[in-house]
């Protein structure tokens, strides 16, 4: 019948699959073939960067499971289109636009119009403006300098995260490893003075938050405006 | 020559480009010879590095999991078995 035509296939499948996982266990090269080099190296390339490119997800995604999934799923991606990778030019910029773009095709996926962002004007230099309100122009350093060495990782990750959408793609591709704004503009496929204006602005907000944050930790005085708490 | 100075706003507001090296290399001497005779400026523009290298200095501790890099290898070599 088809229905045990069938099972005899998916079964002879699952034993052919088994069989292959048996004579080709992690880690040994039995049988190099060119498939098995070009993973090699392809894993040779990822490898030292792995932690940008999940912290670069870590950031458009907010979320540690999905940023997991993201790296897999680009990774994926990219080892598919590794023959079109030029040997010898950036790895790191290739393989990060990959994952960017394979961000905003899943974000597409789900949403398809595009999130209006309320326009937030921040002065430039904010925290050194906020600290010369509760200490003296030469202290004002001192304690900017002091803020930012009590911040946490999760801290600085929380206040990128919390920006708009647009800011924060920008931020996170221009603190992940340092990309120019050129290589920003070819990861996202946006003009470089889009990306400047983006990440002037999101760099600014990224301080206010920031800042917030130092106040709602008691680390500076003041309680942030509307939150009622004394530093 | 001082007509070529900048005042303290013309050097704020190449802050950013400057920060990033995204200058060009006119800009780039106006602002530094700003900030060569100006030292409250350079104090801020000093200070404002210091966010940035902040900033990127925590996100760089970030690590990736333990067992992303085995996922991930695990992940490709079912890949080449299911299309070999």
């Amino acid at each position: 019948m088809v229905a045990s035509h069938l099972a005899r296939g998916i079964f002879s499948l699952g034993r052919r699959h088994l069989r292959r996982i048996g004579s080709l266990p992690r880690g040994t090269m039995a049988q190099p073939t060119r498939d098995a080099q070009r993973a090699t190296e392809f894993e040779a390339l990822l490898e030292p960067i792995l932690a940008g490119a999940y912290g670069l997800a870590l950031q458009l995604t907010r979320n540690r499971a999905d940023a997991e999934d993201l790296v897999q799923e680009a990774a994926l991606l990219a080892f598919r289109g590794f023959e079109g990778f030029e040997r010898g030019t950036n790895f790191r910029a290739w393989f990060f636009r990959i994952l960017t773009n394979t961000f905003l095709s899943g974000r597409r996926k789900r949403r398809p119009e595009a999130e209006a962002v309320p326009f937030e004007d921040v002065p430039v230099a904010y925290m050194q403006r906020q600290a010369r309100e509760i200490a003296s122009a030469e202290q004002a350093g001192d304690l900017v300098r002091a803020v930012l060495g009590k911040l946490e990782t999760e801290e600085v990750t929380a206040a990128i995260e919390a920006l708009p959408e647009e800011f924060r793609l920008v931020a996170a591709l221009y603190f992940v490893r340092d990309s120019s704004y050129q290589e920003i503009s070819e990861i996202l496929g946006i003009p470089v003075g889009t990306v400047r204006s983006r990440l002037h602005r999101g760099r600014r907000l990224l301080q206010k938050r920031l800042w917030q944050i130092a106040q709602d930790h008691g680390l500076v005085a003041g309680a942030a405006p509307g939150e009622g708490r004394t530093g | 020559m001082s007509a070529n100075r900048l005042t303290c706003e013309e050097a704020f507001r190449r802050l950013d480009d400057y920060l990033d090296r995204e200058l060009g290399p006119g800009e780039t001497a106006e602002v530094r010879r700003h900030l060569e005779v100006c030292a409250m400026c350079a104090g801020e523009f000093g200070i404002e590095a210091e966010v940035l290298d902040a900033v990127r200095e925590k996100l760089r501790r970030i690590a990736a999991p333990p067992d992303l890099m085995a996922a991930i290898s695990a992940k490709l070599a079912a890949a080449r078995q299911s299309e070999g």
